[in-house]
Formats: structure tokens, sequence, C-alpha cells
């Protein structure tokens, strides 16, 4: 691994052994890795959580349906942001796909119609960016207050019942162990996601996309058909959240899903995905839900209003956008190019 | 546009490709002007009511404060950071100041404190998108949540009653014909930055750093500081179309301002003034909050609700960013 990073400088250093050639070699593993961050803030919140409310561990199945929940949508961003584009409409779409749901009668038609809605969303969000050519941020964004209203449409303005309710109670019951099928779905997608991203070659392709999409168009991955697969997959994975969240309420609630829109940002980006794509991990995701569920759980098991929550998280959103190594590298950049340029004004004067 | 001829075209197609250039790009910079008209045509005869003076009167109120705190944002827009979600959480924050504070000491006070928040809010926006180089989109997301946040927290939500005899209501109450006063706060807010935008220095850096980043950094500005000046116009936007706000309704409270930040982006895209940063104007602007409020007077009117004008104004962005894209497409051919 080394010798293939850096073959000019010193190619033996790992063969030669000894303790330096080891430190040499961890520290390079341990610099390609982007999950940094959200191992810090995990730990922190962890301790932090541990000594002054303890109630977060013992009540665990509470904190990890509110990890599952974050960390769900998060791992769907994930897939879209890998290759520097954003979906900003997964919160919307969590809530038509529960509207959707809620108000078909069949309980199987209904999660299948609303699992469609989030692949033709998917579909509809990547035509605009690569057929259109806008930017994905404008397009989703414009798609997130397309579909805040058609919730509102669809449900009349209020929360729409399942009519199945009996099946919402059973899905909210633990299946194996304590683990509810929502936490055993968020398993199985982390873990599909985590093997598409590192094992499939489509997967692996879209780091390729997202790091330099015109060597990857040379390379001649089809950059569109994987942009289209990533936004499907997003939506896809919001969709199922709204299908979850649906089931355990037992009724869909058209303004659901603001808080978790924040949320998952927060997970994906501290998590080490990089904004501009190419970087990022699905397992630092996971970690960056599993410390922004548990700061969740904690404030509100101390009695913390909701407001002050989401004082909270957006002040760790905030960070998180602000502490990522390209942004850290521009506030080098600038720092030294405005010390030369005093030292230079001062050699001057 | 001659350079643009490929070598063994058929000339028909060229022709067509500049027609229909010609075309989109027609569409994207003036469409508005027709569209503006055509659609105040068609309401004034197809919608009962909406040709009435205490209409007409309902839509300059709901426009003014939109349209200043769009006028503000659109210097954000030009300079290629997509929008300031932000404005939200600052309109609401300002006319609570506004009423609160001017009930609690006196109007000079709440004047102080505001325009202090405003230039917070647009240090920390500027600062994170000029100098971290972070994303507009999440940096004010991020802001808006903190920011009512914590004005639901320190007001406990509650509603903020202005007096009836009052300064702010007076101003508010008070009419030049169909024309509420804040109509003409609008109208001086949209010729001052109109100004700054065409007219200094300033205004060419923004409008430099919007259509060419790196050119423009190593052309020796300190392009953070143009960053933060685009954030700060905006802050002072909604700061005042928050005074504004609360002058009208003589109440405030946290979530007065639901919607303003796309209402407000669709108004300046529907205006011509380009996502893709470096080109728009201020004048545009407020061009594109007359359609977009005749457009939701009209749905008003015709009694679709809140869910329906949000449908509305979303695909109106995304239709509107698309031609501008499609516009950019064939030009670049």
């Amino acid at each position: 691994m080394t010798a293939l990073k850096s073959p000019i400088k010193k190619p033996n250093v790992a063969s030669q052994g000894g303790l330096a050639g080891f430190g040499r070699q961890f520290r390079t593993v341990m610099a390609r890795r982007t999950e940094g961050r959200a191992l810090a803030l995990l730990l922190v919140v962890g301790i932090i959580a541990a000594i002054f409310e303890p109630l977060v561990f013992t009540s665990y199945s509470a904190t990890l349906g509110r990890i599952a929940l974050i960390g769900l949508v998060a791992l769907g961003l994930a897939a879209v942001i890998l290759m520097g584009e954003l979906d900003l409409s997964v919160a919307s779409t969590l809530a038509v796909a529960g509207v959707v749901m809620a108000s078909i009668d069949s309980l199987p038609l209904g999660i299948a119609a609303a699992l469609l809605v989030g692949l033709v969303i998917g579909v509809v969000n990547a035509f605009f960016v690569m057929g259109f050519g806008i930017n994905s941020f404008i397009a989703t964004l414009g798609m997130l207050f397309f579909l805040r209203g058609s919730a509102f449409v669809l449900s009349g303005e209020e929360p729409v019942r399942l009519t199945n309710r009996d099946a919402g109670i059973a899905f909210g019951k633990p299946l194996i162990g304590p683990l509810t099928p929502r936490m055993l779905l968020f398993i199985l997608a982390f873990i599909i996601l985590q093997v598409f991203v590192t094992r499939v070659r489509i997967g692996r392709e879209f780091y390729a996309v997202g790091g330099n999409r015109e060597a990857a168009l040379d390379a001649g991955i089809p950059v569109t058909r994987r942009i289209f697969t990533g936004f499907m997959i997003s939506g896809f994975v919001a969709a199922l959240a709204g299908v979850i969240n649906t089931l355990e309420r037992t009724a869909a609630d058209p303004t659901a899903g603001s808080t978790v829109l924040l949320a998952s940002f927060a997970a994906a980006i501290i998590g080490g995905v990089l904004l501009t794509g190419g970087r990022g991990s699905i397992f630092g995701t996971l970690l960056g839900a599993t410390s922004l569920g548990i700061l969740q759980v904690a404030l509100t098991l101390s009695g913390v209003q909701v407001d002050v929550q989401n004082i909270v998280i957006g002040l760790v959103l905030l960070i998180a956008v602000i502490t990522d190594p390209n942004s850290l590298r521009a506030v080098a950049g600038s720092a030294r190019s405005f010390l030369q340029r005093r030292s230079r004004s001062q050699a001057g004067g | 546009m001659t350079n643009n001829i490929a070598v063994g075209t058929p000339a028909t197609n060229n022709d067509l490709l500049e027609r229909n250039n010609n075309i989109l790009d027609w569409l994207s910079q003036s469409g508005i002007f027709v569209f503006t008209f055509v659609l105040i045509l068609v309401a004034s005869v197809a919608i009962d009511g909406f040709a009435s003076l205490a209409n007409i009167t309902d839509v300059f109120n709901r426009a003014a404060p939109i349209g200043i705190v769009a006028v503000g944002m659109t210097f954000v827009v030009i300079s290629a950071n997509y929008l300031d979600l932000s404005v939200v959480a600052q309109v609401a924050t300002a006319a609570v100041v506004l009423i609160g504070m001017s009930n609690e000491y006196n109007i000079i006070a709440a004047f102080a404190l505001a325009m202090l928040i405003a230039f917070a809010y647009g240090l920390v926006n500027g600062l994170a998108v000029g100098v971290f180089k972070a994303n507009a989109v999440i940096v004010t997301l991020a802001t808006t949540f903190i920011g009512l946040g914590l004005l639901r927290w320190l007001t406990g939500g509650s509603i903020y009653f202005g007096p009836p005899e009052s300064l702010i209501r007076s101003f508010g109450t008070t009419k030049i014909g169909p024309f509420p006063l804040s109509m003409l706060v609008l109208i001086i807010m949209a010729l001052l930055l109109s100004l700054v935008l065409t007219r200094t220095n300033f205004g060419f850096l923004v409008r430099s750093y919007g259509s060419n980043r790196d050119a423009t950094r190593l052309a020796g500005v300190n392009t953070a500081l143009v960053v933060i000046g685009a954030f700060m116009i905006s802050s002072f936007g909604a700061m005042i179309g928050g005074f504004v706000l609360a002058a009208f309704s003589n109440t405030a409270v946290s979530s007065m301002s639901t919607g303003y930040d796309f209402e407000a982006l669709a108004a300046i895209i529907v205006g011509g003034t380009s996502v893709f940063g470096g080109r728009g104007s201020v004048m545009r602007t407020v061009l594109g909050v007359v359609f977009v409020s005749v457009l939701t007077n009209i749905m008003v009117l015709s009694g679709l609700g809140f869910g329906y004008q949000q449908m509305a104004i979303g695909s109106l962005i995304v239709a509107a960013v698309a031609i501008d894209a499609l516009a950019r497409k064939a030009t670049a051919l």
C-alpha cells in the first residue's frame, strides 16, 4: 500500500521492517481514512452521555431506533454525495412516500407504491441534473419544495392514518433479540451499501465519478448511468425510511422529516463524505449517524427542548462543513498568503 | 457566433441551432417581461376580484417584504453561491426584535439590536462560505436551524403584538393610492442596490467572482471580502424585509416568514439572474417578485392552498433554471 502511494520517495520502507516502517505505514493508512471527525464526535458524545445521561445506553432500543432513522437517510445521501452531487429532496421524499403508502388501503401495494415513488423521484432528480445540466443543489431544492407541497396536497394537510394498524404495531416489536425490523432493515441497508461501494465495480466507479468526472468519462465509465443509479439509491432509501416511519407511527405526517434532513446531512458530512465528491465511506456515515443519534436521544432524555436540539445539531452541521479537509486547506492557504503579504509590505515599508 | 460554426455541419442545422439558442436566450433573459404582462392580463380577465383595488393593495403588501429580501439575496446568487436559506430565520428575528424591543424599550434600541443581528448573520455565513469555502446551501441550512432555534427558544414561541397607535403601525397602514409605503421602501432598496451592483467596484467584483472565481482571485482580489459583502447585503435586505413585514401585520412571531427562502429564490431566478453566477440584475428581480406574488395571489383567489403554492413555486424554480441551463448549453456549443 505504501509502496503504491509514493513509489519514488522510499519504496522499501515497509519491508525494511522495524517500528519506523510500521509507524509510517500506519500513518499512511490513517491519512487515507476519512472517519476521523466522526470517531472524535462519537467519543465525545459517547463519554458525555455516559457520564450525564447513562439512560441513553440502558434504553438502547430508543437510541438504536433514532440512529436507524437518521442513518438510513444519511446512507442514501452518501451514495449521491460520493459522486459530488447533492440530494436535498430526501426529507420531502420521506414525507411523500409515507403519505402515498398510508393513502393506499392494501399494505403491500402501499409499500410498493411508496418505494416506486422514491425511485421515480430519484430518476427525475437525475434527469434534471444530467439532462438539463442543472446544478444538483438547485434542482433538488426545487424538488424539495415541490414534494413538500405534494405531501400537503395529497394528505389534505393533516396526518393520514394507516388502514392496517395491526401491521404497524407488529412492525414495532423486536424480531431478533432487541432488534426491531426497522434496525434490521437499517443494518441490511448498511451492509448492502458498504459491499456495493467497496466490492462491486459499479459502486467503486462512484468514487471515480466524484473524484474526477472528466477522467472517469475518458476511462469509459458511463457517468450518466452512475449518477442515475446514485439518485435512485438515495430516493429509494429515503422512501424506505418513510415507509418504516409510517409503519412505526401507524400514520403518515406530511410535515415529517424536517429535522431528519439536517441530522442526516450532518451525519454524512461529519462521517467524512466530502461534498465535492470522490472521498468518504459508508462506515463513516454510520459513525456519524450513531453519534448524532446518541446526541439527539441524550438531549431529549435530559429534557432539552426541540428548539435547543435544533441549535445543537445545526452547530454540529456548521462545524462539520467548515472543518472538512478542503475547508481547512483553504483557510491555511489564505492565512499563509495573508502573512506573506504582511511580511512583504513590512519589508517594503 | 461565427467561430461556433463547426466544419461540415449543414447550414440549415446551424440556422436552426442559432434560432433555437436565440429563443432560449431571450426566454431566460427577457421572457419575464412578457410572462408578467400576460399573467396579469389573464388574471384580470379570468379571475373575479383580481383587479379590485383592495386585492392589488394586498398583492403589494405581500410582495414588498419578499421583494426587499429578494433584491438583497440577488447578490448572493450572482456571486455563484446558490442562495441564502437563512433569510427565513433573519426576517422573523428582525420582525420579533422590532416589535418586541420597541414594546419593552424604544425603537432606536430595536434598530440597533436588529442591525447587530443582521451583521452577525452576514459575518457567520460570509466567513463560512468565503474563508472556509464551505457550501453555501449547507452553511445557510445550518444557520437557519441555529437561528430559528435560538429565536423560538428565547421567545418561547410567543406572538408579539405592537401597540395600536405607534410609529410602526402608522408606517404599515399609510398608503399612497394603492401603494403601501413598504412598496416605496422596496423601490428605494432596489434602486440603491442596483447602483451598488452596476456602478461600484464592489458590485463589479461580485459579478466577476460569480462568473470566474479563480480568475478573480488570481487578479489579486480579496475574494473572502467579496463573499462576506454579498452575504452582508443579503442580511441587510432580510432585516429591512423583516421590519416591513412586522409593520404591515403589527405582530411578530417566529414562524411568520415561512417560505420566504424559496419565494425570494423563485423571484430572483424567474427575473433572469443566473444561478450559475455572474449574470443578473436587481431591477429584474423586482419584476420576478411581481410575477411570483401575482401567481400566488391568483392561487389564493382560486382557493389553492399552501401545498399547491409550494408545488407551483418548486416547479417554477426548476423550469426557470432548466431554461437558463439549456440557453447556456446552446451558447457554449
